[in-house]
């Protein structure tokens, strides 16, 4: 068998001048094809005009933004106080903390302060040209405060998949713990406004009503846990951190979620971290509603495409 | 594989005559990509001016961050103060007579404020004065080394001072940086005053919650 090829086979050529009349003969194909074809395509067009884009205000954070955002958080937390004050609960005695007393008095000092702290911030937010903000931080109530006060108050009702959990086992407690956080929220975002506002007078007035916020929540810190000045020092002070506490029987219920007792010196530095709350009654796994109150951020400026509710 | 030409083929006069590329039209030619290669480089000179324009009207509303120039002296007087402070807890300390709970408060506060002068001195670095206020210690040893609620009520009036102090400075900064940092020492500060209250044994809220701050040390020594 011979596999080779002939050597005299004729190729035929393809010379330039062939390559391009196979292109040119390929393209009038093409124009032919395409001439052939369905013209009609697509569906009818819509007669008249349609509304605009909504085009969303530009979110700019300046000096008169954060000045309301933190008008808006004084007057929450004020408003808070007052509800905790209409109810009487810190009149009334505290099974986890016994030797309380009545810090009524003192609360409503520190709603006097927040009552003018919210004044003096919108007089600088107007200073800086924006609008006063009258009423509190929705985000800060929407999200927080009052989901605290429902769970304490009235706690939750049953659904498909969980069980009720029951109004706080003692209010008193939550509610002087609830002081302590936002005092300690309310410092802390006082300083963490120092460096992000331009004026340097804005700085000094709002550390001054930071001061003032520290000094409450190191006094109400003090009231709860009496001798409880500075974090993990003293074998004493590590035992009585553990008061709150509340081991299970055997059989019995999950023990609830510890509750921390706050220090008046929780730290050598003023603390920008979150502060957090832990309160109610346990839900069927022993759980209590837990928050972590932190420093106003873009989700609850007070924009000033943003008005009261 | 490869084929090397090394000889001029017989149209290569002809060719090499037709597609001659004199020097002048060469030069003409580098002389058009180079002004095409510039231009957008040039047009984004001009964005770049405009930008800056912009950029400085921003910055005439924005902070600085770094201490400024004058900024340098104001939080040098804090730092004395804080390296001030250390040196008096430490005499009050070595006096003795403390009980655990007040020694513990109160040694926390010396270290708290050894950290203030250390954190102030690495923002300052070569300027930090990193020496204590003579004649304010002077001034106030006494009231440090006397009995327990002596101390206690000296400690009281100093961190208010230091507050009132740090308050001041504050006003007068441009760096936020600084601003920063003396702002979280002063929130601390705060709560020391309230906290060496209620050690000595203090009730009133007009006292714990510190109504009326003590004046500032800044000009004092």
């Amino acid at each position: 068998m011979n596999n080779e090829l002939p050597n005299d086979t004729t190729v035929a050529s393809l010379d330039r001048r062939g390559l391009l009349r196979i292109g040119g003969l390929t393209a009038v194909s093409a124009v032919v094809v395409a001439a052939c074809g369905k013209t009609e395509a697509g569906t009818v067009g819509r007669v008249g005009e349609g509304g605009q884009t909504p085009v969303l205000a530009d979110a700019i954070v300046n000096d008169g933004v954060l000045l309301r955002t933190m008008a808006g958080i004084e007057t929450s937390i004020a408003a808070a106080y007052g509800h905790i004050l209409d109810g009487g609960f810190l009149s009334k005695a505290s099974a986890t903390l016994p030797d309380l007393g009545d810090q009524s008095e003192l609360i409503a000092i520190f709603q006097a302060h927040h009552v003018v702290a919210a004044e003096t911030f919108n007089a600088l937010a107007v200073e800086a040209g924006a609008e006063p903000w009258l009423c509190g931080n929705t985000r800060l109530d929407d999200a927080y405060i009052t989901p605290i006060f429902e769970r304490i108050e009235q706690g939750i009702p049953a659904t498909d998949t969980t069980l009720k959990i029951e109004p706080s086992d003692d209010p008193t407690r939550d509610y002087v713990n609830l002081v302590h956080t936002l005092e300690s929220m309310a410092a802390s975002s006082c300083q963490a406004l120092v460096p992000v506002v331009t004026s340097a007078a804005i700085r000094f007035t709002s550390m001054q009503i930071g001061v003032r916020s520290a000094r409450q929540a190191a006094l109400i810190a003090l009231r709860i846990f009496p001798g409880g000045y500075v974090a993990g020092v003293g074998e004493s002070v590590v035992a009585e951190t553990d008061a709150t506490t509340t081991t299970a029987a055997e059989g019995a219920a999950p023990a609830a979620t510890a509750i921390p007792l706050p220090f008046a010196l929780p730290a050598r530095f003023g603390l920008l971290s979150p502060t957090t709350f832990i309160g109610g009654a346990g839900d069927e796994n022993g759980v209590r509603l837990k928050f972590n109150f932190e420093t106003p951020s873009l989700n609850s400026l007070a924009y000033p495409f943003y008005s009261c509710p | 594989m490869e084929i090397e030409v090394t000889e001029p083929g017989e149209h290569a006069a002809t060719s090499s005559a037709r597609h001659r590329v004199g020097r002048r039209a060469f030069l003409g030619a580098g002389a058009g990509g180079a002004a095409l290669s510039l231009l957008p480089f040039l047009s984004g000179r001009a964005a770049a001016s405009a930008t800056t324009d912009e950029s400085t009207t921003t910055a005439a509303t924005t902070p600085p961050q770094r201490p400024t120039a004058d900024d340098v002296a104001l939080p040098g007087v804090v730092q004395q103060v804080e390296v001030t402070a250390t040196a008096l807890y430490g005499e009050a300390i070595a006096i003795g007579g403390w009980s655990d709970e007040q020694a513990v408060v109160v040694t926390f506060i010396r270290d708290a404020h050894r950290a203030y002068a250390q954190s102030l001195s690495g923002m300052l670095g070569r300027s930090a004065p990193n020496n204590m206020s003579q004649e304010l210690f002077d001034g106030l040893r006494s009231d440090f080394v006397g009995d327990v609620a002596g101390v206690l009520a000296a400690a009281q009036a100093f961190e208010s001072s230091a507050v009132a102090t740090h308050g001041d400075v504050i006003a007068k900064l441009q760096g936020t940086d600084g601003a920063a940092l003396l702002a979280s020492i002063q929130i601390a500060e705060a709560r020391f005053c309230t906290a060496l209250a209620d050690l000595a044994g203090d009730t009133d809220p007009v006292t714990l919650l510190v109504d009326e701050e003590a004046e500032s040390l800044v000009g004092r020594g």
